[in-house]
Parts: C-alpha cells; structure tokens; sequence
C-alpha cells in the first residue's frame, strides 16, 4: 500500500459541545490538500487531531488511518499517547504557524537542524552537522554572498519571518515526517515571502509526502493547487479540485470567502475629493535605523476623508513611518505639522493583533466604562456605534480572548471612534483576520472616511488590498522611496 | 564593531556608576565627620596615638597635617581628591591604614558571600522541577516554603539555625571565626533567603518556557524528556533567573552586614557597624565604599553573564 492518511467521520468535543462535526478527508501523495475557512472554523482542530496534540479537555471521534508504505496501517486515535508522541517528527511534521515565535531564541538555526539528526535520529555530532547544513542548503538558506555571520549560524532573530519559515520546513526534513501538517505558514508575511513559502512547500510535497496545510490565505490555496476543503463553524463544506474551487464554488459560503479576498472586491467608488484641506502635513521626513536609512526626504499630505495607504515588503519601515506621523516617534530629520486644533486624543491606532491590545482579564463592558469615565461619551453613542459596526451588545460582557479576532478588531475601532478621531493610523489592522473578517472592517474604515470626513492612514503589505482601498499611496522600498 | 561598542555602553555605565557610589559615599562621610560634636583633630589624635599619648601638641600636628584649619570647602575638594586617588585615611580606633584593615575583611565577607551564593544555587534545581509540573504538589510544597522563609528577616532565621543546630543539636559552633564549621551557619542563614527567590523565579521561568511556541515546537519535532528540558528548557529559562541574580545581591549584601554581626564573623559588615558604633567615620567610609563597588562589580558580572547566555542582547557566544 502507498503511503496515505484517512480522515474517517471525525468528530472534535469540548464536553458536550461539538466543535468538529463529522469529517472525513483523504489525503495522498502527490496532491496537497488544503483546508480553507475562518478562525474558529475548526480547521486547526482537525490537524492537531491528526497530530495528537489536541488541547487538555478535547476528545476526538471517529478514526484516522496512517497507511506507511510497507506496513500495516495504524489508527491513530486509539494509540496510546506515548505511541503517537514517537511519531512527531519521524513521520508527522508540524510547521508552526509564525515560526520566528517557534525557533529557540538563544540556539542559531544550524544547532536547531542539527539536534533533529543527533537526538532524534542518533547520528554522531559531525554527520549531524554536516546533514544539517545539507538540509538548510535544500530549503536555498546558505550563503549566496559570503557574510558575518553566516546564514546557517544566524540565530533566528538575525534572520526574515519567510527564512524562519524554511528553517521549520528544514527540520522536518531533518526527522524525515513523511505527514507534513502546515499550520497558517504564511501568517504575517508579505507577498514576496509568501510566494517562496509557498514554492518550498510544493517541492515538499512533490517528493513522497503527505501535505495539509491550513489557512486563511487564498492566494496561498491557490499556488498549492492539489486539493482544497472549505469549513465553517466545525463541519466541512465541500472539498473539490482547487481549480474548480476557485472559479466554480458550488457552496454559498465558499463563494462568499472567495469574494472576501481583496483581490476580487468591486472597486470602491472614491468618496474623497481633493478639497485642499489638509489635517497633517510631513515635510522632509527621514528615519534612519540600525544605520540603515528607512526613507529620507520624504513629504506627505493627509486629507480629511482620503485614505492613505503606506506599503512595502516587511521591515521597509511602514509602521515606522506611520508612528513618526502620528507623533509616537520622532523622525531624524525633517517635521510633521498638524493642523491647527488637532490634539493628539484625535490621533488614533488600530493594532494589528487585536488581543493584545486589550486587557485580557478585563471584560470588554468595564474597558469601556474606564473610557466613558475618562471621556465621558454617553451610553447612546456606544449603543449607536456598536450597531453601525455591526457587533451585538451581549459581546460587551465576554473577555477580549471569548470574541473572534475580527469582532474584536471592531471593538478595537469603536474605542478609537468614541475619541472621535480625525486621523486613524490602521496598521496591517486587518492581517492577522480571516478574509470574510479582513473585508468587513475594511468595508466599515472606508465607509467612516465616507461619512465622517475622517483620515485614514492604512499600513498594509498586501498590494491588492491597497489598491481597492486608497485614494494616495505611499511605497517604501528595502532602498529608497516612490510617493 | 557592534557588538565592541554596546559592551563598551555597558562598561562605561557600570563605571559612570561606580563613581557615583564613591562620590556619594564620600559625600556623605564628610558631612558625618564634621557634624559630629567635639574637635576633629582631636579624635583623630586619639585614635592614631591613643587616648593616654594624646596631647593639645599632637591634635595640632594633626590638624597642620590634615589641614583642618582651612575652609569646609577647600576640605571637601582635598577629601574627594584623597578617595579619588584610593587614598582611605586611618581608622580612628585602630589607627592603622583603612586599606589595610579593608582587604583581610573583605576577603572573609567574600568567602562568606560566596559560600552563601553556592549553596542558594540548590533553589534553582528545585524551581525548575517544581516549574516543570506546575501546580503539582512540589510546586505547591516549594512555594509555600519559599514564602516562609523569605518573610524571616535574615536575623530571626540566623537565631533560629543557631539554636537549632548550636544549641539543640550541638553539631555547630554558634559564633565566631576559624574553620568551615564557622563559616557554614552564617553561609546558611544568608543562602535560605536567596535560594528562596531563586526557586520561585526559576519555577516560573520554567512555567513560562514550557508554554512558549519554541518549546512546543520542539516537542513536535520530535525531543522528548530530559534532552528536550536540556536543550530548550533550561538556557531559556537561565535568562530570567540570572538577570534577577542582581536584584538578590542587594539582600546579600545586606544580610551579609546583618549575619556577620550575628554570628560575630569577622568580615566587612561587622567591620562597618563596630565601625559605625565607634563613630569612626573613616572606616565607616571605607566599608560602605567596598560595599557599594562590589554592588557595583556583581551587576556587572551578571551583565556579561546574561549577554553570554542570551545572543539577543548582543553578546558573544
């Protein structure tokens, strides 16, 4: 038998909660399969079911056959948990989702790949080291220039989000998994890190191994090709051809998540007309870091009502320039001048990872009621501004951690909004979102640019996004700048 | 050239920070000296001739010497130039020079501390155990114990081991100065108190690891048990317990001038509060001083020690 893994009538419970309905998959060589949905969608369950690393208090029904060529197939849900641990790395493989998180800190990356051959595998030091230099050159991390220090002996904060990623994909070759479960592996990274993560996986999956991957991404969906499942709210929906998927969706759903990519969203109609008003003006503005230049020289004029978009690959110095304008850091040369009135209460920030930017042991309701204290907004204009942003009134008394990412975003905005705000800073507000999510905030940011005259400044990588939302755009690159 | 230059950063502000300690510190015992009732030349007088070879003669001498007829100012400045140039002055009691009298006893208190910083290290085995099953029973066990001893302040725990082990068990001498006997009960007192903190800071830098991406990443890689603690566990949890290591040494060197004087140990803590009830300033000065700078040396040892330990903050490895 050839080597397959089978999902037979899954089922995933929290108590007597079903968060995974019956779902059956299988998954061969030589054609990836990728589950598409939202966060919460239960399609992050599904692979820690397969991995045996399901959160304490999660059981999952059903079964899950492992066919290794030359054995007898195993299920692995009635493995003791010993059993299915000596299968992590010898035959599944996870990559981590933001691995920069996931590599040890203090090891360089050549250590991390070499431990896989000498512990987990038994090798000498020296075969070890040699292997491991071996798999970083597979995954194209070597020196194409000689430099100090070199890239194998980089630790992983020396090195990109994309080269982290290949780093995780070279330890899994490292132990051999013939099961590669990719868990969001472009998460946070740029169009250009994207494509070569993408490229990397399908060399992966070309060879004799299994590929899953779950994302949120479409444009990543696509490039894999193979096959793809679409799930939501725990049971899946369809799973057909990727080609098929893409351009014929039989499922309403699916249809809709295929809309919500920012590629296929109907062109807005500007709403902003060049008035001559202007909110904020930087003149002259550079920032040099790490004796590097960012940008140098650069001017810039926000608008009441125009959307601004900064872009650019990742470490270009978006955010940066973003904070400089809104006065949380200071440029090294050149000035930014507000107009006159304009306090820094009416400067807002939307961040990009949502729940750190809440107190997470405080229910959303009290956050507000410190702000109304502080502020005193009153309780209609919550009520009014809740509704506008479509989020229900209940959600107030959960914890930041009980809502999903893309209502607390909103929850996010509607605290920046009861400031009233001339200026919103979005940065990459909508990235870490699922797209049905990531199209709704935007939709609501363009609509309030709309309505209320106000000022958006939105830092984002992904290109086809900038391209529907802005009115002026404002391209750093890794050297110098296009306005 | 980064990386020389942010270890010179680090060097100059130790150092910027070591001559604030001194020049407080002579500041200080400067104003001491001269707030204090009676004629200064006549007590230095006493203390380098004794009281019975004391004459008006002899105090004169002292005060042309010293210079102690100029004004205050001009006295300060010549004051700071003398420490400037590590010049201590004499011991009023003794009359013998600061320096000398400094380097036998803080060659004791260095033992003493030394001692006392080894054996606190067992702390951190135990906190990493404890971390490693958090909220099992040990954890529970060790913090309890930890809370109590760290709420003794050094002097009751110091009596309480000595009527323990001096007075009820009779296996160690209760004082004094001589032997590793004599070194053990005073080493002990000091070392509770930091393997206490030592234990809780490492039990929850281990928690902490073992919820981290890179730990779980490395289980799914394919580490197991104690290889995987080894590998990933412990360096990173090192960081935490290490950069505290420089918060503890304040309750070090506290506790050493607390123990000393307990256990009648002779080093530079019991030197400095005989000296204080002496009045004698100038060895007030220099304790305090060696105190300060050694302050000082510890946290910049553990500066070195963390950037060796953690390649972020720009070390060498």
């Amino acid at each position: 038998m050839s080597l397959s893994l089978r999902i037979e009538h899954l089922s995933i419970r929290a108590g007597l909660t079903l968060l995974v309905r019956d779902i059956s998959l299988t998954l061969t060589a030589g054609t990836p399969l990728t589950l598409l949905g939202e966060s919460g969608s239960g399609k992050s369950l599904v692979m820690h079911a397969i991995m045996g690393s399901l959160p304490d208090g999660l059981q999952a029904h059903g079964q899950i056959w492992l066919q290794l060529p030359g054995q007898p197939a195993q299920e692995l849900l009635r493995l003791p948990a010993a059993q299915r641990q000596a299968l992590w790395g010898r035959t599944l493989a996870l990559l981590p989702q933001e691995p920069w998180l996931a590599l040890d800190p203090t090891m360089t990356v050549r250590q991390q790949v070499q431990e896989v051959h000498q512990q987990v595998r038994g090798l000498s030091a020296a075969q070890a080291r040699q292997q491991a230099l071996d798999n970083l050159q597979n995954v194209a991390l070597h020196d194409a220039v000689v430099s100090q220090p070199p890239v194998a002996e980089r630790y992983p904060f020396q090195l990109s989000g994309g080269m982290c990623q290949r780093v995780a994909i070279a330890m899994a070759d490292a132990a051999g998994g013939q099961v590669l479960l990719a868990d969001e592996p472009t998460k946070g990274l740029d169009e250009a890190l994207r494509d070569s993560v993408a490229q990397q996986l399908l060399r992966e999956a070309a060879g004799q191994r299994l590929l899953l991957t779950i994302t949120h991404d479409l444009q990543l969906a696509q490039q894999l090709g193979g096959v793809i499942g679409v799930m939501r709210g725990g049971e899946l929906l369809e799973v057909t051809q990727a080609q098929q998927l893409l351009q014929q969706p039989r499922h309403d759903y699916s249809r809709r998540l295929l809309q919500a990519d920012p590629g296929r969203w109907p062109v807005r109609q500007p709403s902003w007309t060049d008035t001559g008003g202007q909110l904020l003006e930087g003149r002259g503005l550079s920032k040099y870091m790490g004796g590097r230049c960012l940008f140098s020289g650069l001017h810039l004029r926000l608008q009441p009502g125009q959307i601004t978009a900064i872009t650019g690959p990742s470490g270009c110095g978006k955010t940066t320039l973003g904070n400089i304008l809104l006065g949380l850091l200071p440029a090294d040369q050149g000035q930014v001048i507000r107009t006159s009135g304009l306090t820094s209460l009416q400067l807002q920030k939307l961040y990009q990872d949502p729940p750190s930017a809440f107190a997470p042991h405080l229910t959303l309701a009290q956050g507000f009621n410190d702000l109304q204290r502080r502020h005193g907004f009153s309780d209609k204009e919550l009520a009014v501004l809740l509704e506008r942003l479509g989020l229900h009134p209940s959600l107030l008394q959960r914890l930041p951690a009980a809502i999903s990412g893309g209502e607390l975003q909103r929850m996010a905005l509607a605290r920046a909004l009861l400031l009233k705000p001339r200026l919103l800073l979005a940065d990459e507000a909508t990235s870490r979102l699922d797209p049905v999510s990531q199209q709704q905030v935007m939709l609501l940011l363009g609509d309030l640019c709309a309505e209320q005259g106000l000022a958006l400044l939105l830092v984002s990588h992904d290109q086809a996004l900038v391209a529907r939302m802005a009115d002026q755009v404002v391209s750093l690159e890794a050297h110098g700048v296009t306005a | 050239m980064l990386r020389s230059s942010l270890w010179g950063t680090v060097l100059l502000g130790r150092a910027l920070q070591a001559v604030l300690v001194s020049l407080l510190v002579g500041s200080l015992c400067f104003a001491l000296m001269h707030s204090l009732p009676g004629d200064p030349a006549m007590r230095i007088a006493a203390g380098r001739y004794g009281p019975d070879a004391m004459s008006l003669q002899a105090a004169e001498s002292v005060r042309q010497e010293l210079g102690l007829e100029q004004p205050l100012l001009q006295q300060y400045g010549r004051a700071l130039w003398q420490l400037a140039q590590f010049d201590l002055g004499h011991s009023l009691v003794t009359g013998r020079p600061i320096l000398e009298e400094l380097q036998v006893q803080l060659g004791h208190s260095l033992w003493l501390a030394l001692a006392s910083l080894l054996l606190s290290l067992l702390g951190i085995p135990l906190g990493i155990i404890a971390g490693a099953r958090a909220g099992g029973w040990l954890d529970r066990g060790s913090q309890a114990l930890a809370i109590g001893v760290r709420a003794l302040p050094p002097f009751v725990l110091g009596l309480l081991l000595m009527w323990l082990f001096s007075i009820q068990l009779g296996w160690l001498p209760p004082a004094g100065f001589g032997s590793w006997q004599h070194l053990l009960l005073p080493a002990l007192t000091l070392a509770l108190g930091l393997a206490a903190l030592s234990c809780r800071v490492s039990r929850d830098a281990m928690a902490e690891v073992q919820q981290s991406a890179y730990f779980t990443f490395a289980r799914h890689k394919g580490l197991r048990g104690l290889t995987l603690i080894q590998r990933h566990g412990l360096r990173n949890a090192a960081i935490p317990v290490v950069a505290y290591l420089g918060v503890q040494a304040v309750y070090l060197i506290e506790g050493v001038v607390v123990v000393e004087s307990i256990f009648a140990y002779p080093g530079i803590g019991h030197a400095m509060v005989h000296a204080i009830i002496a009045r004698d300033v100038p060895m007030v000065q220099g304790t305090v001083l060696t105190l300060g700078l050694l302050f000082v040396l510890i946290n910049l040892l553990i500066d070195a020690a963390c950037r060796w330990i953690d390649p972020r903050q720009g070390g060498t490895r």
